[in-house]
């Protein structure tokens, strides 16, 4: 799996340097809008910040504290839950969205980094009852069970087939082996990514 | 002959099955059956069926692939409290002191509960201490870290071969332990013209439901709503009243909400101390509150297959009968010492003299809970392995043993079929021809049995389980359990049903379940949901089509007794009304009926279980031991084939859970602290897409006569043969058995070396 652009904080080493902060300045909460670009928080002050997140091509505000993951922030605070908290690790791919267009652990990135990116969650691969060919697919071929993996699996296999265009089985693999499902759905899985690429005609 | 819409006195079935291939007979056979008065008459294996049997799409597959399904996980209130559990850091001792003010002071923090006094017993590295919650994760934990809680600590063991109870082991893993004499075994082992020895063992694993358990809870005054990740809907409800329960709380006061679980496979029939917590904190806060377990908690609180250790000795006479078995079991369990039997596949030994002991041992760790058939992968891992070790040494090949000593007619045509479709004659003939003991890599087969026996039970002590089912004016019809989907696919089940009984496509049929306010249904355990509720289902279509009928054949002018519901349609021959019209009839209000589970007809039914079997091919590196499951192929039955695409998921995907218990899983103790050492899903490995063999499966329907549908268990039997079947597989590629899952490269090495 393919990782974001480094906005140099990881989860941990912020995790660590915020507690620091924390002692250093009390108090200020106030966010300044800039000239150009997202909203950006003037200052990293314990408490609870207003960003603003672009997802599925809307502008969306949310308050967060700086050590809020993405993951926390788009299932508690914008009821997008779509993306699951399972593993909550970066191990099981429960949590995938598309950041700029890559696959990404959501509950491997805080919130403010997502700032300035195009996020794309499952619920932006449905308007009404249009959805995405690759989830008919999957509803077709019962690539499903349980379903609790199938949201960061279908956002694996939509980032497979927009980078790959006809994906072979091997390619499959290794582009799904950061999803983890215990139902067992991972060949059905792969025969919906095949249809919906066959179905596309290779196009990315 | 009676009318199809009356319920007959005593009527003749045809059960049984058609042919599997061309070169096998249709195993058919007519039976008397009496179906209770009301019921609906009885499919057979000459019903002509429209939908049951046909690849419908999943119905809430949408909903769950774009997201909008909304788990217990996914509840969310505008003023919802997350919250967390304090657990013990260490596994056996007292709880000395537990102050929870400093966390009850911290900012955001809404409820503070303790689940244990000062005093109390701690039982395992997990159990839950207090909770707490608050306005996000984060400050809970923040709080959770202010708890001062001290402890006594005692001397724990978190290995249960250290117990005194169990066996001591040589240096090769083979029980020390002398045999107990018995003059039967004894005579049989001594007649016997082959004989073989070995202990077999299997690792502790976990459900690993991708859902943790938890709940959200919400009350308004004394009526409490929880929304569960469960597979007993009812179990909780009655657990939760009982343990909040005071006067003004009763059964009727709590209302359990599953629609979507994600997974459950055996550990969610309580509603645990989680469950118990959350409602506790949501009265404290008198918000709504969420609680789920992490991932660590799930791994280490939320129930496991134990492990096992199985010694086994028999013996074959000279034509390869098995004519001596003798079974000992040891059951690695939790601080309960329960949960830890072992089954074996007792269709091998009908002719043999047989003894089996068990004993489970208790250790200081998280207790056993239910898994997908219970005891039975461990057993048929050593069982079907044993059988494999035996019969190579008489020099009979595995199928042939298994096709003279399996006394199950049903299982004599799977063999041969899956034989067939997989190959199995060319692969042992290749393998037997080539010399590739020098090769890095080498392939091998094996096949196992599956068994499991559950036709569904029609109710609980006090009441009998029940469908509602409702034809809408507009032509929309639903029918509702409120009993659970964990993933099986019950929506679809009870949609299908309802279809095939009123004679419309099964999109217009809406099924619906994870509500207690419906009627009444099992926990989904032991693959009891489906067989349970499947004739109820069928009960209840029959009632409402009998009242459609009624208005049909009044609004005709012709009698009751002449009109159908077929395609579509509703009426005699020669007057019909399309569906929707009839519809119109209904009215204003939607015709609501309640049907209802009647016990399974007293008449012996064609099989009293299911049968399957499977088989595996494996490539073995010689070079890192590493084993790859190439291909495997399984044949399964569950009575009648409902939903066909989603039971095939179903099989297709117990296989897989198999490859990852055959390689991969196993809980790592740590002995010094009691602590599980991979409690997540980093170093607990469960198989992924590159572990993926290639898998086909096959859906064996069959009439078996024992209710109005006739449909069994499909859950547990299919992962009782894929562990053994691997194992077997090993043992052929590279000639030495690992008698240990799981098959890591290290044992393979091992056996490699002792060849």
């Amino acid at each position: 799996m393919s990782h974001p652009p480094d906005h140099g904080v990881s989860r941990r080493s912020f995790l660590k340097g915020s507690a620091v902060a924390g002692i250093a300045t009390t108090g200020i909460t106030a966010a300044t809008q800039a000239a150009a670009g997202p909203p950006v928080p003037e200052s990293f002050a314990p408490g609870e910040h207003e960003i603003t997140l672009s997802v599925n091509g809307q502008p969306k505000k949310v308050k967060v504290e700086t050590r809020t993951t993405l993951l926390d922030a788009l299932r508690d605070r914008m009821d997008l839950t779509g993306a699951k908290k399972i593993c909550d690790r970066g191990a099981c791919g429960g949590c995938t969205v598309l950041v700029d267009g890559a696959p990404a652990n959501s509950c491997l990135m805080l919130a403010m980094d997502a700032v300035g990116s195009e996020l794309r969650t499952v619920e932006g691969l449905a308007d009404g009852d249009k959805v995405h060919p690759l989830v008919e697919n999957i509803v077709k071929c019962d690539g499903l069970q349980c379903g609790f993996c199938t949201p960061g699996m279908v956002m694996s296999s939509i980032a497979c087939l927009e980078k790959r265009g006809k994906p072979t089985p091997a390619e499959m693999r290794q582009d799904l082996s950061g999803n983890l499902c215990r139902c067992g759905t991972y060949g059905r899985v792969m025969e919906a990514i095949d249809q919906t690429a066959q179905q596309m005609g290779g196009n990315k | 002959m009676s009318s199809a819409n009356e319920t007959p006195r005593e009527t003749e079935i045809t059960v049984g099955y058609r042919a599997l291939s061309p070169a096998q007979k249709d195993r058919l056979r007519k039976i008397t059956v009496n179906p209770q008065d009301g019921d609906a008459p009885p499919w057979d294996a000459n019903t002509d069926y429209q939908t049951v049997g046909t690849d419908v799409d999943r119905i809430d597959g949408l909903a769950k692939a774009t997201g909008r399904a909304k788990y217990a996980y996914d509840i969310n209130f505008p003023d919802l409290q997350q919250a967390m559990i304090l657990r013990a850091p260490i596994a056996k001792g007292k709880l000395k002191s537990l102050d929870l003010d400093a966390a009850r002071a911290m900012p955001g923090i809404s409820a503070v509960v303790p689940l244990k006094k000062e005093g109390n017993k701690i039982r395992f590295v997990g159990d839950a201490i207090a909770a707490v919650s608050g306005t996000t994760l984060d400050v809970v934990r923040d709080a959770i870290e202010k708890i001062r809680a001290e402890y006594d600590a005692e001397q724990h063991n978190v290995d249960y071969l250290m117990d005194e109870d169990a066996p001591l082991l040589d240096g090769k893993g083979e029980v020390d332990d002398e045999w107990p004499e018995s003059s039967k075994i004894d005579t049989a082992l001594g007649e016997a013209a082959h004989t073989h020895s070995a202990t077999y063992r299997t690792e502790v694993q976990t459900h690993s439901s991708l859902e943790t358990h938890g709940n959200v809870c919400k009350w308004d005054g004394n009526h409490l709503d929880v929304w569960a990740s469960t597979q007993a809907t009812f179990g909780v409800r009655g657990e939760l009243a009982r343990a909040l329960g005071n006067r003004d709380i009763k059964v009727e006061s709590v209302d359990v909400h599953s629609e979507f679980v994600g997974g459950g496979f055996g550990s969610k029939f309580s509603a645990g101390i989680e469950g118990f917590a959350c409602a506790l904190l949501a009265r404290e806060a008198n918000k709504p509150v969420k609680l789920m377990l992490d991932r660590f908690e799930e791994h280490t609180t939320a129930g496991n297959r134990p492990s096992s250790l199985m010694q086994v000795r028999g013996g074959l006479d000279k034509d390869g009968n098995l004519t001596a078995w003798d079974w000992r079991s040891f059951g690695g369990c939790g601080y309960n010492g329960r949960g830890g039997s072992v089954r074996y596949p007792n269709y091998y030994m009908k002719n043999a003299a047989t003894r089996r002991k068990h004993k489970d041992i208790a250790c200081d760790t998280d207790p056993a809970r239910s898994m997908r058939a219970p005891g039975y992968p461990q057993g048929w891992f050593g069982a079907e392995m044993f059988l494999d070790e035996l019969a190579a040494k008489a020099g009979i090949d595995p199928l042939q043993f298994r096709l003279q000593n399996d006394v199950e007619d049903m299982r004599q045509d799977q063999w041969q079929f899956a034989a067939e479709k997989f190959g199995w004659q060319k692969a042992r003939a290749q393998k037997a021809a080539s010399d590739d003991k020098k090769e890095r890599y080498v392939t091998g087969v094996g096949c196992a049995s599956a068994r499991w026996g559950q036709l569904g039970r029609h109710g609980g002590r006090r009441q009998r389980y029940g469908i509602t089912c409702r034809i809408h004016p507009n032509g929309m019809v639903e029918a509702r359990s409120g009993a659970q989907d964990i993933g099986t696919g019950l929506k679809t089940v009870l949609s299908m049903l309802t279809a095939e009984e009123l004679g419309v496509p099964a999109a217009r049929v809406k099924g619906m379940t994870g509500h207690t306010a419906d009627p009444i249904g099992p926990g989904s355990g032991g693959s009891t949901t489906t067989p349970s509720i499947a004739p109820a289902v069928r009960h209840a279509a029959f009632l409402a089509k009998n009242e459609l009928i009624a208005l049909v054949a009044k609004h005709l002018g012709v009698p009751e007794a002449d009109v159908t519901c077929a395609g579509d349609k509703v009426g005699t021959k020669t007057a019909k009304l399309d569906w929707l019209d009839a519809c119109k009839l209904i009215g204003p209000n939607p015709l609501e009926v309640r049907g209802e589970r009647y016990p399974n007809y007293r008449d012996k039914p064609f099989h009293p279980g299911v049968c399957g079997a499977q088989f595996a091919e494996v490539r073995v590196d010689t070079w890192t031991g590493e084993v790859q499951v190439t291909r495997m192929f399984g044949i399964q039955d569950c009575g009648l084939v409902i939903a066909k695409k989603l039971a095939e998921s179903q099989v297709l995907g117990a296989m897989i859970q198999g490859v990852s218990y055959a390689v991969h899983e196993q809980r790592i103790m740590d002995q010094r602290s009691g602590r599980m050492l991979n409690g997540d899903f980093l170093r607990y490995k469960i198989a992924g897409t590159k572990d993926l063999p290639e898998l086909e499966c096959h859906m064996h329907s069959v009439a078996n006569g024992h209710n109005n549908v006739g449909a069994a268990g499909l859950g547990e039997p299919p992962s009782t043969a894929t562990a053994a079947a691997i194992g077997n597989a090993v043992f052929h590629a590279i000639g030495a058995p690992v008698r240990h899952l799981p098959i890591t490269p290290e044992k393979v090495l091992e056996a490699l070396a002792s060849r």
